[in-house]
Order: C-alpha cells, then structure tokens, then sequence
C-alpha cells in the first residue's frame, strides 16, 4: 500500500530558477534563500520518497483562457517543460507515473473531485523553479502534478484545497503498490506583482500563515479568498495550495524544517512535515 | 468580493472577457520563432492574430498599467515584457505610478 511520507510546502518563482542557472546559490541576496533548501534535500536522501504529487498552479504556460480548468492533473509518462516566453531552461523533462496518476483521477472523481485529465501537460516554474533545489536533475523520483485555478476568478475555496488534500490522502492509501509519497504544495507567499502595492510582502501573515498551517489548518480554511488577497495580495492567494499538502497529512504533523526569506518581490516560504 | 483589493485588479471573467485577444496574442510567445516574428513587426503580428487598432496601441505605447485596466492577465504582460525586454520590475514598477 502507498503511503503519505511527508509534506513540503513551498514557493516558487522564475527568479529562482534564474538565479539557480547562472549559480548565484552563494551569492548574499540568494543564499538565506538556497541555504534554507538544503535541510530539505537532506531530509528527501533520508526518507527515500518514491513520487512526488505536486499541486501547483499554471501561469497561462499549459492552459489558456480559451478553456482554463479548475483542476487538472497530469497523467503522461513524460512532462515536457513549457517555454514560459523567454526560452526554456537546461533542465530534462520530468518523468510522470500513469498507473499512479490514474488511480489517483479514478479516486478523486468517485471522492467528487473531476480534474480535467491531461496526457500531455508542460510544467512552467510553478514545479520546476524550486524542483532543483530539492533533488538532482537527473529526476530519479517520477512526479504526479495537480494543477489548481489561481489566477482567474472563481477560484477554489481554502476550504475546498483543504478538502481536496484530504482525498488526495485518501487516493494514496488506496493505491495497491508501495509507494512512499511526497505531497507537495506551492505558491505564494504574499506577493503582489502589479498596482499601487507592487512588490508588498506581509511577513507577519506569511509567518502566521506557516504557523497555523503545522497547528490550525481548519482554522486557516475558514478565511475568504477576498481576506487572503488583503493579506498577501492577489498573486500571493496562491499560498492557499499549501493547504491541499496540508489536509493530505492528516490530523497533527511535525516540523522537520521551516525557512523563511523574502530576497525580491516574493515572500519565500519552506516548510518540511511528516505525518 | 471586491473587484479591485489594496490597489491591484482582480483577475475576474470580466476582466478575462474583455482582455482575451490581448492575452491570446501574448499566449502566443511561448516560442522563439514567434517572439522573433513579433519583434520584427508587432503591429503587423498583433493584427495577423486578432487584435484590435487600441491593443495594438497599448503595446505600442509600453502602457503596462493601461494593459492591466483594460484588463490582461500580470503572467501574459510578463510575456509581453519578455519579447520586448521589460522585465517584471519594470512593469510593477510602472502599474504602480511609482515610475517607468
């Protein structure tokens, strides 16, 4: 039987991704950054996960508004990298797992979540901006991504992240083979990238939001989408995704590791638990 | 919910509506060898695929906040921005009456 082995929570950015290729890992404005990705990477060579179950969000890279799905999941063998509009970066494609993938979309429907399905599904840095940072490149560890509408209005409920987290934990203890699983979840944190705040980041909430999510996630689930773009701006509603990693954990968890900095116009949450 | 929070538009289907050729054409520059048809004639290219005289002369005029009150998507402005060299700093910088 599969099982869920641990969460990880974090933000995602194209400047990572920038910053990883030209190598500036060590450099003043990214190190707290990069630094804070290495007890993470530890804790992934320990625990020796089998899959990784990503639930991120898409920026117009895979989907576009012609048809925009409120959850999609990625079933193929292969994910493909996406140009985002300024060239593809030095990286392979990602290795998927059907068999996983579409247990997991079987599980989900009959749990009365009905992701649109895709065979062919390019991933932009809302996956590969921080993937590697937490292992190497050579993608040993296949990846299953669940895609979620953050950026076109109506969007999801924290409430029906936290849900769905739930069914996602409930897929993979249902799931015949061994598998140790890794969910994670990806966004945020605050960030505004346009209007009369741009570049605001609201360290108080993403410290709070880091806080409950280990202790009060229902808590957290009872917030509106209007407060969380208050807090942490209308791209920073992201962070709701977390809450997805969250509910598949189950009742309490514990920190392996948290870091927390905020180099440009993101604030950049990490956060390690175990079931 | 409010259409407009701390200053920053909310992505609404209205605004997702009224912005779609726009942010259809920008979807479009996911390639290099558009980006470089574009960036030899982005009039030209902009009508090719659907434009209108007034989007094509928002990206004429680099009015990046105009663009968000018309309606685009941030993440098809970065496009934009990418096949054009303005970066993300740039552009907030612009939205936000703080500069070009």
């Amino acid at each position: 039987m599969a099982t869920v082995i641990g969460g990880i929570g974090t933000s995602h950015a194209p400047t990572i991704g920038v910053a990883w290729d030209k190598g500036q890992q060590g450099e003043p404005l990214w190190a707290p950054l990069f630094d804070g990705y290495i007890p993470a990477r530890q804790w992934l060579e320990d625990i020796r996960p089998d899959l990784f179950l990503i639930v991120y969000n898409d920026h117009v890279n895979q989907f576009f508004f012609d048809a925009y799905p409120t959850f999609a999941l990625g079933v193929g063998a292969v994910h493909a990298q996406a140009d985002e509009g300024w060239g593809k970066r030095p990286l392979p494609d990602l290795p998927g797992d059907p068999d996983f993938a579409w247990h997991l979309a079987r599980s989900l429907v009959a749990d009365e979540f009905d992701p649109t399905i895709c065979q062919e599904m390019a991933l932009d840095h809302g996956v590969l901006s921080f993937l590697p940072l937490l292992t190497d490149t050579n993608w040993k560890v296949p990846v299953v991504p669940l895609a979620v509408n953050v950026i076109q209005h109506p969007i999801p409920t924290a409430r029906r992240l936290f849900r769905l987290g739930a069914a996602l934990r409930h897929a993979i203890e249902t799931y015949p083979k061994d598998r140790r699983i890794v969910v994670f979840g990806t966004g945020g944190l605050t960030h505004q990238l346009h209007g009369e705040s741009y570049g605001r980041h609201n360290e108080a909430w993403d410290n709070e939001f880091m806080d409950r999510l280990e202790t009060d996630p229902a808590g957290l689930t009872e917030l509106s989408i209007q407060q969380y773009m208050e807090r942490g701006g209308t791209e920073g509603v992201e962070m709701i995704m977390w809450l997805a990693m969250r509910g598949a954990l189950g009742g309490t968890v514990k920190r392996v590791h948290r870091n927390y900095t905020a180099p440009l116009t993101t604030g950049y949450g990490l956060l390690v638990l175990e079931s | 919910m409010d259409d407009v929070i701390a200053g920053s538009y909310v992505f609404t289907g209205e605004r997702s509506a009224n912005s779609y050729r726009l942010n259809k054409m920008a979807t479009t520059l996911r390639s290099a060898e558009t980006r470089a048809r574009f960036q030899a004639d982005e009039a030209g290219y902009m009508r090719a695929v659907g434009c209108s005289e007034q989007e094509i002369d928002l990206v004429r005029r680099r009015d990046w906040q105009a663009m968000m009150e018309y309606g685009a998507s941030i993440y098809l402005l970065l496009k934009i921005g990418a096949a054009v060299g303005v970066s993300l700093p740039q552009i907030g910088a612009h939205t936000s009456g703080k500069g070009h």
